[in-house]
């Protein structure tokens, strides 16, 4: 027992030491359980800016050391990993992705005066008040108003119903989203909740098809997004199906086939953006790790590239510094092509860019519309 | 030899955190926080014999307890109290099936208790905030000792389980810890020779289960941020296989099974995506060549060590 302890006790200490020459940027992130695929990808992505920054010779002619830390897509063991990574001196520190394990851990690297780059879209993550956390996407309280005015101007609905998987994503959007709804005077005729990991949604189509609405709105993760969209189909559902990112997502339509043909919506992000750079970006993507990157991955992507650019602005690795910098930081892609798109961040670290308006066709995600930043008439 | 053991036990409990940085400090809490649930099942499982995948939900009520007191300004004693008498309870009406069905059956009884308590977690959203969490969750301070340091919260959670330690010790070594065997054993022979079998079946589940709701009060401010997921029976199967694997019905068994299940896993990080298969295959092996677990094991080596070297002699 008492070896044992004695070579726990070893490891435990020995596992935060770090090189001298390299900048420090622990990736803690859901690499198993049930933020795996968001995890996987987003992982890669940041890998990918890494892999590319390092043979160009680093930042400030530092290479850039990323351990992965795999948090089992568990708040208590995400807290675990980012208390390692902060014990390791680390610049910044990359990820999770789920909220919970974000809402977690986010105060210990704030205590830490780390700047925490994630992939969380939970509204509460920047209200908070936090001044070292970043967001890689929109967060839901910037996403619903574009779904939502979609509904009242691009599909004059009047009445729509609402499909929600019951965890935080999921609820925390259905509030949002009916919120907007209710500003914008259409009416929410059914409301259905249902299970992460859910099978069979036979009986929650025949409630949605009963409610007649004029649209519906469907905000569950990737799996679940597929079995429903085969079931809507086998039951002959002829409304519109609406979704955020998730529905028209490359996942969603790889696993539903036939079935997601003609699901529209608001895309933050897509590897599918008529965006030279973004295309360029999926196709070295895919041809690195071999399958076709989701929004998570440019997530993780642009998030390396934005920490590059903002260092290389200081001119020096300041942590405080950074976080400061990287509040009201716009970066356009002449300045640094990494980040794919023109980005701005907030002074809560919420982050304003270009999305898109979709539809499913043939199999593959379509861009229809591309609708400009919030913040660009300003 | 025992006594030896457990001394050198306590000593490296003490020191551990001076060498030891934030995180392995955090892990060792967490240790510590476990050790206690698995403490309250291995009263109710290995000694008494009644198989129960519902702990979990007793240290998610305890959690609760906790979050909700504390975050209105209640000190955490007034939770741990409150905590260890509402899964009193709780835990002697979940006996009352006991009464009926056995084994697998019960099983099933516990896992429906469950998913029941996960559900009113997530769904009662007026007190326990659904699946947002409750997040700001205070480390206590004790007689003007703050705890909020990871060193200081560790010696807080190290004092608990030496309570609780000393508290089931004292009950495995009464009359009642021989009647929890008994039941264990033999509940026809235990009732013909007066053990009142019913009363001290609930009382194994009433006992257990607040051991898990004081792990449960430990375990909030630990994390600081609660959210339901946290206790779905995934977390009673992790604490079943603490108390299987560290060896049922032994009273050292759940500290070391916890420090498997909480400590390997981390320590086998080296191996990077391979960490929870190694983790699993040497579970695997350990239970099916060990099936008393890792004391059954200790056990077995000191019995056949000196008779082989005597016969070697």
């Amino acid at each position: 027992m008492m070896k044992s302890f004695i070579a726990i006790s070893l490891a435990l200490g020995a596992a935060g030491a770090s090189a001298q020459p390299t900048v420090n940027m622990p990736i803690v992130i859901e690499l198993s359980g049930a933020g795996a695929v968001s995890g996987t990808n987003f992982r890669d992505g940041a890998v990918l800016a890494i892999e590319e920054i390092n043979a160009k010779g680093g930042i400030l002619k530092r290479k850039i050391n990323a351990p992965q830390a795999d948090t089992q897509s568990n708040p208590g063991i995400s807290r675990a990993q980012v208390q390692k990574a902060i014990d390791g001196d680390p610049y910044v520190i990359l990820g999770p992705v789920f909220s919970g394990s974000v809402k977690a851990n986010m105060a210990l690297a704030q205590q830490a005066e780390v700047p925490q780059i994630v992939g969380a879209e939970a509204a509460e993550i920047t209200q908070a008040g936090n001044p070292y956390i970043f967001r890689t996407s929109f967060g839901q309280q910037m996403s619903m108003p574009k779904i939502a005015n979609y509904l009242r101007d691009g599909l004059k609905a009047r009445t729509v119903a609402v499909l929600w998987v019951n965890n935080d994503f999921g609820k925390g959007g259905r509030d949002t989203f009916v919120k907007e709804m209710a500003a914008r005077n259409i009416k929410v005729v059914s409301d259905v909740s249902t299970e992460s990991g859910q099978m069979d949604f036979a009986a929650d189509v025949v409630k949605l098809k009963g409610a007649n609405a004029d649209a519906i709105f469907v905000y569950t993760n990737e799996e679940e997004s597929a079995r429903f969209l085969r079931e809507a189909r086998k039951q002959g559902i002829d409304k519109p199906l609406i979704g955020e990112t998730t529905l028209l997502g490359q996942k969603v339509i790889d696993l539903a086939g036939p079935a997601a043909n003609g699901a529209r919506g608001h895309v933050g992000l897509s590897a599918d953006a008529p965006v030279p750079a973004v295309l360029a970006f999926k196709e070295k993507f895919s041809k690195r790790f071999g399958y076709v990157p989701d929004h998570n991955g440019i997530k993780g992507y642009t998030g390396v590239y934005a920490v590059k650019y903002a260092t290389e602005k200081i001119g020096r690795f300041d942590r405080k510094l950074l976080a400061k910098t990287l509040h009201g930081l716009t970066i356009k892609p002449e300045q640094e092509p990494g980040i794919l798109m023109e980005t701005t961040w907030d002074n809560n670290g919420d982050i304003d860019r270009i999305s898109f308006l979709a539809e499913v066709v043939e199999g593959k995600q379509r861009i229809v519309q591309t609708l400009p930043k919030l913040g660009s008439g300003k | 030899m025992r006594p030896v053991l457990l001394f050198v036990g306590v000593a490296l409990l003490i020191a551990a955190p001076f060498g030891l940085k934030p995180y392995g400090i955090y892990l060792l809490s967490l240790w510590a926080v476990m050790t206690i649930a698995a403490i309250g099942l291995n009263l109710t499982l290995g000694y008494a014999g009644q198989i129960s995948l519902a702990q979990a939900s007793f240290v998610g009520i305890g959690a609760y307890t906790a979050a909700l007191l504390t975050t209105q300004g209640w000190p955490l004693g007034a939770a741990f109290a409150l905590a260890a008498l509402l899964c009193f309870v709780v835990g002697w009406l979940l006996g009352y099936p006991a009464l009926r069905v056995a084994h697998h059956y019960l099983a099933f009884v516990t896992l429906s208790f469950a998913t029941l308590v996960f559900l009113i977690l997530r769904n009662e959203e007026w007190l326990t905030k659904g699946v947002y969490g409750i997040s700001g969750i205070p480390r206590p301070a004790l007689l003007g000792w703050s705890t909020k340091a990871p060193q200081d919260f560790y010696f807080f959670c190290l004092g608990v389980l030496a309570l609780a330690s000393i508290a089931a010790w004292w009950l495995l070594r009464s009359p009642w810890g021989r009647a929890f065997t008994a039941l264990r054993e033999n509940p026809i022979r235990a009732s013909s020779l007066g053990i009142d079998t019913r009363r001290y079946t609930l009382m194994a589940f009433a006992i257990g289960s607040a051991l898990g709701g004081v792990a449960g009060v430990l375990y909030a401010p630990l994390v600081q941020f609660i959210e339901p997921t946290a206790f779905t029976p995934g977390l009673s199967f992790n604490l079943l296989l603490m108390v299987i694997v560290g060896g049922a019905g032994r009273f050292f068994g759940p500290f070391l099974g916890a420090a498997v299940s909480v400590l390997l896993p981390e320590w086998l990080r080296f191996s990077e995506g391979l960490y929870l298969m190694l983790y699993a295959v040497f579970v695997m092996i350990l239970l099916a060549f060990f099936p008393s677990g890792l004391l059954g094991l200790a056990e077995r080596l000191r019995t056949s060590w000196p008779r082989s070297s005597k016969s070697a002699s």
